[in-house]
């Protein structure tokens, strides 16, 4: 069962060629078991009729010479016959009286005039008139009865070498062995060139099913769809509609991520008007209180410092939504202010739901990082956790960096993220766009950068709320120019 | 075994023998017939006293007796000396090369034509060998072996040995586990060389030929017994046609074949000298050794 379950895996290029030599063999096996089955009995067949032809023409010399128990005719019978018959390659041919004694051998030395033949050497022939065979010793024992009317008066034995016999039947079994075998291995390097031909579209089809796994979403091009069987064509044009409809998709959900931008300009912009408008009531207090009390100069110089943090409040919500809209002087690094001011761009958020915001920026000198797509992220996960947190809740956050990437933890005490949100951050390769039925485009935006970025996301869940762990690496010179 | 090789011993050859004496009163008539019949084809009977079984050898025979007879000629062989020899006394055959054996029995009927000669004498020997494994040195240390004969009616393969029995006292079926004929002098060798038959009687010049052209088959054999010299095997023809012009052109044939190209090349094949005439008392050895073992039975 394991080998079954090891060589399912293989390749089909490897294992229907094994498959195709398997069934080779084992077609040859069973035809060469016909053919030297055939074989056996055409020989045993021919060796009878030769054999039959032997005695024949042994009987008809030997049988006046046994009946006289005439030692040299029998003798001479035996002696004639070792070169006249083609095929019979007698090593011994005796012809016995009915006492079992030797009244001739072709080999007196071996069987003397008046011998008893061996017991041993007489179990071998057949009891009856015939021919046994032992293909193991390569032997054959003939045996034929010499009457007289009704009367034995001897018996012609001898023993023949089928080794020639037997070496043709090797002979064909090796010829058997070695075509068959040529053709199971030219079958399978047929079947394997064959098939590797056929299956290489799907070789194609992977290489851009794995891109697509990597955000890269192209059609395959025509020069692939050239000789093409209809059914990888098909297979061809599926998926470059499905590329294609892909692509629509991602320029869709850029179109939507843009939109979330604004909307969420939108929404600071609201945010910073209420901020610009908190303490614009202030200053105009301030300035009434220049204009009625200008003389005294203490009550100027608090009036002009109550103006001054005005308006550097202001001033710090106008540029962080500036930033926010226009981007940073250098795109391509993140340096700690990109990050400082995110506070303001939520403290409208913050303040509405009287949360408090712990905000550790521990970044201190420029990383190679894109710096606005980093803000996003941030800014988009903050305004997330300020939006999942209860009233008065505490939302942290913090920035982080060590040799190689940049970490940002933001953690909210609210409800926890939905499980289908947080599969979406920490499983983003599949996500091209929007889960249906999310009602804001924040989180997938972060997705879509962090996956630009070449990071990951990761969601922690501890007994309260969420914790979502962003990293970032620093990107390389050719990472840089790439995203640039 | 034994008990066909006894029914084949010399009794059989006195047997034969009187069934040829009963047929010699048409002696005269055969002669009369075979004379009368000049014209007609020649019968030559031929033994395994001499190497027979190449068939070149017996065309270029045929060819050189035709044509110095003038008169076609027939080679006629048969299994047996036996067969030969009652063929030749009943005239069927005008002239036969047969084994010095018959030609003592029936020395009184045959006339001699002409006796080959060998290593430019009309002798021979008769060898006593055994398988190349038996360890006998001497005849009389074949006792217990299996022999091989070739011919009852043959001296080398036959009389010779069983005249040695007889001179022990003792006869072929006691002296040997087994004996069989095998009707020719090359089975001989081709019985003794496979182990058929430890020991064999054979023509020592038959012996000798062989070894030089099938020394892989006598170089399995040893001799243990070489007899005395022996007129060589004759060829003979009936005496009451000693004088008619058939046995006078074959003896002539015979002797001049020396003479002619032809002729050289059969005495070649034949690894003989040529052909001279004899005398009966070349074969008074043979017949000396017949007599004691017909004496025996």
């Amino acid at each position: 069962m394991s080998l079954l379950r090891r060589t399912a895996s293989w390749p089909l290029t490897l294992k229907v060629p094994l498959l195709v030599a398997a069934l080779v063999v084992a077609v040859a096996a069973v035809i060469s078991q016909v053919v030297l089955s055939r074989l056996a009995q055409d020989q045993e067949a021919n060796l009878r009729l030769l054999t039959n032809a032997y005695l024949d023409g042994i009987s008809a010399a030997a049988l006046p010479a046994v009946g006289r128990a005439d030692v040299w005719e029998a003798f001479d019978a035996l002696d004639r016959a070792r070169s006249q018959y083609a095929g019979v390659e007698a090593r011994y041919a005796i012809i016995a009286l009915p006492n079992s004694t030797v009244l001739a051998a072709s080999d007196p030395l071996r069987f003397p005039v008046q011998s008893t033949i061996p017991s041993d050497l007489q179990q071998h022939f057949p009891a009856a008139d015939g021919l046994a065979i032992d293909s193991e010793l390569g032997r054959a024992w003939l045996s034929r009865t010499l009457r007289q009317g009704d009367s034995s008066v001897g018996r012609i034995l001898a023993e023949i070498d089928i080794a020639d016999l037997l070496r043709v039947r090797h002979q064909v079994l090796m010829t058997l062995i070695l075509v068959n075998g040529a053709l199971a291995v030219a079958f399978a390097l047929i079947g394997y060139f064959a098939l590797k031909r056929m299956v290489q579209p799907l070789g194609v089809l992977t290489r851009y099913v794995e891109n697509v796994r990597d955000g890269r979403v192209e059609a395959i091009p025509d020069q692939h769809g050239r000789r093409l069987s209809s059914e990888f064509k098909h297979l061809f044009d599926r998926f470059n509609s499905m590329a294609r409809a892909l692509n629509e998709r991602e320029t869709l959900a850029s179109h939507l991520a843009e939109q979330e931008r604004y909307a969420m300009l939108g929404k600071l912009a609201s945010g910073m008007a209420h901020e610009v408008n908190n303490p614009l009531g202030g200053m105009l207090n301030a300035i009434d209180t220049i204009q009625a009390h200008g003389d005294d100069p203490a009550v100027l110089q608090k009036s002009l410092e109550f103006l001054k943090r005005g308006l550097a409040g202001i001033r710090n919500v106008v540029r962080a939504a500036l930033v926010t809209h226009k981007g940073g002087s250098n795109a391509s690094v993140l340096t700690p202010g990109d990050l400082d001011d995110l506070p303001f761009l939520v403290q409208h958020e913050t303040g509405v739901r009287h949360l408090t915001l712990d905000w550790r920026n521990r970044i201190v000198e420029p990383v190679a990082i894109e710096g606005p797509a980093v803000r996003q992220i941030a800014l988009n996960l903050l305004l997330n956790a300020c939006t999942a947190s209860p009233l008065r809740g505490r939302v942290f956050a913090e920035a982080a960096s060590d040799d190689r990437a940049l970490r940002i933890v933001v953690a909210d005490e609210g409800q926890g993220l939905p499980a289908e949100l947080a599969r979406m951050l920490e499983e983003p390769a599949a996500i091209v766009a929007p889960p249906e039925g999310m009602s804001g485009l924040g989180l997938w935006t972060c997705v879509r950068l962090v996956k630009r970025l070449g990071g990951n996301i990761r969601v922690i869940r501890p007994a309260t709320g969420t914790e979502i762990v962003v990293t970032i690496p620093f990107a390389t010179e050719e990472r840089l120019h790439a995203v640039a | 075994m034994q008990s066909a090789v006894r029914e084949r011993d010399a009794p059989r050859c006195i047997t034969t023998r009187r069934y040829f004496l009963q047929g010699a009163a048409a002696a005269a008539a055969m002669s009369r017939l075979s004379s009368a019949r000049a014209a007609e084809t020649i019968s030559f009977g031929l033994t395994p006293v001499f190497l027979d079984s190449d068939v070149e050898l017996l065309a270029m025979l045929e060819k050189y007796l035709t044509r110095q007879l003038g008169q076609p000629v027939q080679l006629v062989k048969r299994r047996t000396y036996q067969e030969i020899t009652a063929m030749l006394l009943s005239g069927q055959l005008d002239a036969a090369w047969i084994c010095d054996d018959p030609y003592v029995q029936y020395e009184d009927k045959l006339a001699l034509l002409a006796v080959p000669l060998y290593h430019n004498r009309p002798l021979y020997q008769t060898y006593i060998v055994v398988h190349e494994s038996v360890k006998a040195q001497s005849f009389d240390e074949i006792r217990g072996t299996i022999h091989a004969f070739s011919d009852p009616d043959s001296t080398s393969g036959y009389l010779i040995t069983r005249y040695l029995l007889a001179l022990r006292n003792t006869t072929p079926a006691a002296f040997f586990k087994d004996s069989f004929f095998t009707y020719g002098h090359r089975n001989v060798v081709r019985a003794v060389a496979s182990g058929l038959g430890q020991s064999g009687s054979i023509d020592g010049y038959v012996w000798d030929v062989m070894s030089e052209r099938e020394p892989e088959l006598i170089k399995r054999t040893r001799i243990v017994y070489r007899s005395e010299w022996l007129g060589f095997p004759p060829v003979v023809g009936l005496q009451t046609a000693r004088d008619t012009s058939i046995s006078k052109a074959f003896a002539a044939a015979l002797l001049g074949m020396s003479a002619d190209s032809l002729g050289r090349e059969i005495l070649s094949v034949l690894a003989l000298d040529g052909f001279t005439s004899a005398t009966p008392d070349l074969y008074e050895s043979t017949m000396e050794k017949w007599r004691v073992v017909k004496a025996q039975v």
